[in-house]
């Protein structure tokens, strides 16, 4: 039963089915259950002493050597991460982190943005409040001692001159007081090292020479100057300091204090052009570089990754962008500095900006990656595939640029397909949703498919990033399932999406009514109905119009009918509920669709009632719809209501009035009184028509 | 796959062409009843395919393996083109029709054969000898097996030889129905590819409102296909004359002996050519391009030729009916490509800029101690992905990595965290502090062994704690040295 090939450790080594689960988990979850099957395989027979001997034999002849494996050392985490890797995501729940309160449990996308960011920001007022009062934190009540759950110090404790409270400062990240104090230091004749010079440029160049927006520190005024921008991206989850930008003055501290440096190194330089390059001083740091090569020195990477990625901005043709950035890579491999990701990453970057000069170099720039053994990154993939589908639009028809497009991510999924990532450059994040967009706009579903097994590869979800990315790679991707997709599978996908990882937009939930609409599935649309209303999209009137064109499109069967109805009513409280400023206004169409599909489902008292809202709405009812009235009523035998009927018409002054009367008449059983009455609407509007 | 067949087949291709666009102008009413019939068909088929196709590998691909070794030959490619007009002319049409499962497969086939054989006819007579004609596929099969077609089809123009045909399709029925369907539908969209069907999108066409565009559609696409087909007709000329001087029977047998062969496509090409080259000689006059073709026919390799008929009408087909028809094609060109670009995304030039790097400047900068810039960076990392815990575990993996949380112990040396640094024979050779302040022998030194050894298995106090003890031992010795001495008992 036991075969030489199976391992020994599987039967006498306790940590085995850890190391298993933790190392196959990274590959495959189907993998996963069938080691699992294995191993409980392995465990139902295999403890008794003599089969673990056999087994040792068996092992011992295969091998022959006994080859003493290497000591593998676990990290802290091994264990959690192992037992993490047995959780698999429960489509139906809300999103982890809600789930401490299920009152707070996020059902549209506005109240996942206002929960979570909540949670943050209370998250960071705690923090702040013990950092700002750590003396009232003192007591350690842990064992060990966890340093994170104590106060940081975040105020300045050195106050005489020294080194040392200047450091302080850096560290703080203080930025105008260590200007300040090393301005002092220089005034009283102390030599700072150049380490803490160093970092001293650094800070200043990384922030622009102001302080900083600290982390849960009330924001000082001058953020009102991008206030314009926080508005236009207020759809993102980021950080308002996130996108605070500070353009280079002339002459700032950064550059007062590297004037007078008696002497400047290489770092100096890479603060200084690194600064530059992050505040938009781009032609400046160029002529900072042509001074350091003056003063022969040599650049270090991140001079050169820094200037890589502001090359597009000091040249305005394609092809002197990219001679410049071929000239910085040539004196890269002449300063013998080695590229990294960073490096090849900017240079694509830029090449996003080089029009049609972009294809081949981007291509040539991966096969560099390639030869200095350089994995390229996701970044790297999103600017090719930004390359080539830019560049196609602008040379050729836009057929075929689609054509390029899925041909280049054909190759990149081919390239990537089965990689788990982390993440190693910002742009990282960008990748999955522009690629799920180019299999949008080929309608290549196969190849959405393709994109969407990557991401659920590992830990690549996470590299989806921030929720705003995210709905939007899981918008694009909604809509091509809606769109090339059997209903049925669009369904499965619409329960495992939705809503514990997207909440679709109201956009996504009309591609959704259209799919179905498609398949003749119509008999869905009072459960579809159901979660737009828990999606909070029954405010749209567009979308809530779409719903009831298509359900009074057509007759179904009597049981759909029914439901039909029951969902028109519903619908009908939605319009009626007084929702303040976002309460639907009935339409023409809405009435019309409503009572039509009420009187299908031969709820004539609801249907009558319908009626009554025109005419306090100010709408004026279809003729057709009358008829159908009439017909309704002829059936039920109620001629009574035939004749308010044609009241309620003529009331309408609809031009429809004498015919209705007419019909009236001929075909229903009525009493002297109302003949009377109908013959005067007969003959009343005649004239007036 | 059209690539690797003769010229032959590319005459036959244009003829059968004509046949079915021109029933698609003339025949307007027996075309659309065809044409529905001809949908349900694929409806079929399609259902057929459509379990293996939830896995998102496309049928088509598996079945594209077998059907090419059998693609180079004449025969065969010439009856999937013909498959390729059917799909042509019904594709617009297609979406029209909603599902009729209980028609029989094999009628629409018939129509198909049809329009291959017939562009003269007129419909009633066609739909006559449709029902004559047993099954397509059969008369597929019989192709292959009898090449004396290359030449009755090339003449498929006069009604007679049409007779023929089909009557032999009668004879001699064979099975193999579903393979000749598949290579059917591959080259119908390599051929629809070829003449660049517009665009439709299942969104667009849906709101026109399925019924109405019943009409619409076909009109518009005759004129561009018009266009290409007179293209394909000049080039027939030449290679259809060509054709008809071999004698049919010589063209079976060196497609018998090639089937022997290992690579059947590529004998049997070798063969018609070195056949036709001998012919060539007596009649050199008249073809003088004769040799020329024959150059051509040799170097020809399957799934070689990039341009035209291979990899541009691959990707260019965006016919939909309901989603289905495109993911098809998606899948013979993604199995198509993956052949032609495995080179491609890695194996062109470089910059040439670098060379590969040594081991020696990683570490270099991995010592260097981080930079604010790369705390920076490491914090603009952490911000773009997404880190919430997706379930608890997660979240006490974040609260271990920040330090909140108790560790899972991962070895025995889990809570050891002032220790780890100490190596373990510390703890358990004490003796060597004893070389010191004590005596060499006597009770006290007697004594002090005895604490140590005690010690040395004490895993309970630190290193630090089993010194102390000792140096405590030796004060309080040193401080009573006076009894000791009293008593006889020496320190040193």
């Amino acid at each position: 039963m036991v075969s030489p090939s199976q391992k020994p450790p599987v039967c006498n080594n306790m940590a085995a089915p850890g190391r298993h689960v933790g190392h196959y988990i990274q590959r495959n979850s189907r993998f996963l259950i069938h080691n699992f099957e294995q191993l409980w395989g392995h465990r139902s027979f295999g403890w008794t002493p003599a089969l673990r001997q056999q087994v040792a034999e068996a092992n011992e002849e295969s091998t022959g050597t006994i080859v003493i494996p290497r000591k593998k050392t676990w990290s802290k985490e091994a264990v959690l991460e192992a037992l993490a890797s047995t959780v698999s995501r429960d489509p139906t729940a809300y999103s982890y982190q809600f789930q401490d309160d299920p009152y707070l449990s996020p059902r549209t996308s506005s109240e996942f943005k206002l929960y979570s960011l909540s949670q943050e920001s209370g998250r960071s007022a705690a923090k702040f409040f013990v950092n700002s009062n750590s003396k009232f934190f003192t007591k350690d009540f842990a064992e060990p001692h966890i340093p994170c759950l104590m106060p940081e110090t975040v105020s300045l404790l050195l106050e005489e001159q020294s080194e040392e409270a200047l450091k302080e400062r850096i560290n703080l990240r203080k930025v105008t007081a260590a200007v300040d104090m090393y301005d002092q230091l220089l005034q009283a004749g102390t030599a700072v090292s150049m380490e803490t010079t160093h970092e001293l440029l650094d800070l200043i160049c990384l922030y622009c020479d102001r302080d900083p927006v600290q982390e849960g520190e009330p924001q000082p005024e001058d953020m009102e100057e991008s206030g314009e921008e926080v508005k236009k991206r207020k759809g993102r989850f980021r950080r308002a300091s996130d996108f605070l930008r500070f353009t280079w003055r002339e002459n700032n501290n950064a550059e007062r204090i590297f004037n007078l440096l008696p002497e400047r190194d290489t770092r100096c330089y890479s603060a200084l052009i690194r600064g530059m390059v992050k505040h938009g001083a781009y032609a400046k740091a160029f002529s900072m570089y042509t001074d350091m090569l003056n003063n022969r020195m040599t650049a270090d990477v991140h001079i050169f990754n820094a200037l890589m990625s502001a090359a597009p901005d000091v040249r305005d043709k394609y092809n002197e962008r990219w001679d410049l950035i071929a000239e910085l890579l040539n004196q890269m491999s002449q300063q013998k500095v080695q590229p990294n990701l960073l490096t090849f990453n900017s240079v694509l970057k830029a090449l996003r900006r080089c029009g049609s000069l972009a294809k081949t170099q981007a291509l040539h720039t991966l096969n560099e990656m390639k030869a200095v053994g350089i994995a390229p990154s996701l970044a790297s993939f999103d600017h090719i595939l930004a390359v080539f589908s830019k560049a196609g639009g602008f040379v050729s028809s836009p057929a075929s640029s689609g054509q390029g497009n899925t041909d280049i991510l054909q190759e990149v999924m081919s390239e990537l397909a089965g990689t788990s990532f982390t993440c190693q450059d910002p742009n990282d994040v960008l990748f999955f949703s522009s690629a799920m967009r180019i299999c949008l706009d080929n309608k290549d579903l196969e190849l959405g498919y393709k994109v969407h097994s990557l991401v659920e590869q590992g830990e690549n979800w996470r590299l989806l990033g921030d929720p705003y990315q995210q709905s939007i790679y899981y918008g694009r991707f909604f809509n091509l399932l809606c769109m090339m997709e059997h209903i049925d599978v669009v369904l499965k996908w619409y329960r495992r999406l939705i809503p514990s990882l997207y909440y679709p937009n109201p956009q996504g939930l009309r591609d959704l009514l259209q799919a179905l609409d498609t398949d003749s599935r119509l008999d869905l649309l009072p459960t579809i109905w159901k979660d737009i209303r828990t999606l909070g999209h029954d405010n749209k009137s567009d979308l809530v119009e779409e719903l009831l064109t298509l359900m009074a499109r057509d007759r179904h069967g009597p049981e759909v009918q029914e439901a039909f109805a029951v969902c028109a009513l519903d619908v009908k409280s939605v319009f009626d509920g007084d929702r303040g400023r976002h309460s639907l206004e009935w339409s023409t169409s809405a009435l019309s669709h409503i009572t039509s599909l009420l009187l299908r489902a031969n709820k004539s008292q609801q249907a009558w009632e319908m009626l009554q809202l025109f005419k306090t709405k100010n709408r004026v009812p279809e003729e057709g719809l009358l008829e159908d009235f009439l017909s309704m009523y002829h059936s039920a035998g109620s001629s009574q209501r035939a004749v308010e009927l044609v009241q309620l018409s003529a009331s309408f002054c609809l031009s429809a009035t004498p015919r209705l009367a007419k019909r009236t008449l001929a075909e229903f059983n009525l009493t002297e009184e109302q003949r009377a009455v109908l013959s005067e609407l007969e003959s009343t509007e005649e004239p007036s028509d | 796959m059209v690539l690797g067949s003769t010229p032959v087949s590319g005459t036959n291709v244009i003829l059968e062409l004509t046949a079915g666009t021109l029933c698609c102008n003339i025949g307007d009413k027996c075309q659309r009843g065809r044409t529905l019939q001809e949908e349900i068909m694929y409806r079929l088929l399609f259902r057929t395919v459509y379990t293996a196709r939830n896995s998102s590998v496309s049928v088509y691909e598996s079945c594209v393996l077998p059907a090419k070794c059998n693609k180079a030959t004449a025969p065969v490619s010439r009856v999937a083109n013909g498959g390729g007009i059917k799909a042509l002319s019904t594709s617009s049409v297609r979406f029209c029709e909603k599902k009729n499962d209980d028609t029989p497969s094999n009628q629409d086939q018939k129509t198909n054969a049809d329009k291959e054989a017939d562009p003269t006819e007129t419909p009633t007579l066609v739909t006559q000898k449709a029902e004559d004609a047993s099954n397509v596929i059969n008369m597929v099969e019989q192709r292959e097996e009898e090449p004396v077609l290359l030449k009755t089809d090339d003449g498929s123009t006069t009604q007679q030889q049409v007779d023929v045909k089909i009557e032999q399709v009668v004879a001699t029925p064979q099975q193999g129905k579903t393979d000749a369907a598949k290579s059917g539908k591959e080259s119908l969209l390599d051929l629809l590819g070829a003449m660049k069907v517009e665009v439709t999108n299942k969104r667009k066409l849906k709101n026109l409102k399925v019924k109405p565009s019943y009409e619409s559609t076909p009109k518009s696409k005759p004129a561009a296909m018009e266009s290409t087909i007179s293209m394909f007709q000049k080039a027939t000329v030449e290679a259809s004359s060509q054709s008809e001087t071999l004698d049919p029977e010589l063209v079976a047998a060196a497609s018998a002996a090639a089937s022997t062969l290992p690579d059947r496509s590529q004998a049997e090409s070798e063969l018609l050519r070195q056949l036709r080259q001998h012919e060539g000689v007596t009649e050199a006059q008249k073809k003088g391009d004769m040799n020329n073709l024959g150059v051509i026919i040799a170097d020809m390799k399957v799934g070689k030729n990039p341009n035209r008929q291979n990899a541009r009408p691959a990707n260019q087909i965006r016919f939909d009916e309901d989603g289905r028809g495109y993911t098809h094609d998606r899948g013979i060109t993604a199995e198509l490509d993956s052949v032609r670009r495995r080179k491609n995304l890695f194996s062109g030039k470089r910059l040439n800029v670098f060379s590969p790097t040594t081991d020696e400047d990683g570490v270099e900068s991995a010592v260097a101690r981080p930079t604010l810039w790369d705390m920076d960076y490491a914090n603009q990392l952490s911000l773009s992905t997404n880190q919430t815990p997706r379930n608890g575990l997660e979240e006490m993996i974040q609260w271990t990595k920040e330090g909140k949380m108790w560790q899972y112990p991962i070895n025995n040396e889990a809570g050891l965290e002032e220790e780890t640094s100490v190596p373990f024979h510390e703890h358990i050779l004490l003796g060597k502090h004893l070389e010191e302040g004590f005596p060499r022998q006597g009770p006290v030194r007697h004594f002090m062994e005895l604490v140590v050894a005690g010690m040395s298995r004490n895993p309970y106090l630190t290193v630090q704690q089993k010194q102390d003890h000792i140096s405590w031992f030796r004060d309080y010795f040193h401080q009573k040295e006076e009894v000791l001495k009293e008593a006889d008992v020496y320190l040193n």
